[in-house]
């Protein structure tokens, strides 16, 4: 199945753009990150610590809805669905 | 009105918009590129999520306080030092609710509305660090 990751500043610079990632059906968050990190080595970096938790700023959505990381391992992705990874907003 | 767009704004325009005879107060923030030494800053912004939570935003601001007018328009893209990057007028019966209200949206776009800036300067450009990392550590 396929899932639409979108990335913004500057994980949007280390990941390279959005992404369309070919992940296996019922594949959780967590697989999906793991999937975007193997993209490149600048987008491993920005999303895992050497331990390969998830970095502390990355903030994760799916289909426009904040997801909590320790969630991440049990989220459940459809095919057709949008992950967002994002740091902290800076807007206003 | 709420809205994230490349255009520039017309204050008084949105504020003749928004007036209506039983408001005694509109309050205004207009938020502007600081000249910190750069030259401009570039805003990206996830907009389908920046507009619905801008939403969500104007609605609670309507809740919990007695105003009748919640405007906010947010700008993205390439701005130089000087250009206007964030509008939100308030009308309401009376000054503190206005100014209230006024400031609990922006504190709440600060903490909430996915949006960044970038920094660019002729040493080099960053990315404005956020401030909120939304209560999940």
């Amino acid at each position: 199945m396929q899932v639409r990751v979108r990335a913004f500043a500057r994980l949007r610079e280390a990941i390279g753009g959005d992404l369309t990632l070919e992940v296996p059906e019922g594949a959780t968050m967590s697989r999906l990150l793991a999937a975007v990190g193997e993209t490149s080595e600048q987008a491993g970096e920005a999303l895992f610590e050497e331990s390969g938790e998830i970095r502390g700023y990355v903030i994760l959505m799916h289909n426009g809805r904040r997801v909590r990381r320790a969630e991440a391992g049990t989220l459940t992705l459809a095919d057709g669905d949008e992950v967002a990874l994002f740091p902290p907003v800076a807007g206003g | 009105m709420i809205s994230v767009t490349r255009d520039d704004f017309d204050v008084n325009a949105v504020i003749d918009r928004v007036r209506r005879p039983d408001m005694g107060a509109l309050v205004t923030f207009l938020g502007v590129v600081r000249d910190d030494g750069i030259e401009v800053m570039e805003l990206e912004a996830y907009e389908e999520v920046a507009v619905k939570e801008l939403g969500t935003i104007r609605d609670e601001a309507f809740a919990k306080y007695p105003v009748t007018a919640v405007e906010v328009i947010h700008r993205i893209g390439r701005l130089r030092v000087g250009e206007n990057i964030l509008l939100i007028v308030v009308g309401a019966g009376h000054r503190k609710e206005a100014f209230d209200a006024c400031e609990h949206i922006l504190e709440r776009i600060k903490q909430s509305v996915p949006i960044w800036k970038k920094e660019i300067g002729k040493d080099g450009e960053r990315w404005v660090p956020g401030e909120s990392f939304g209560g999940d550590a």
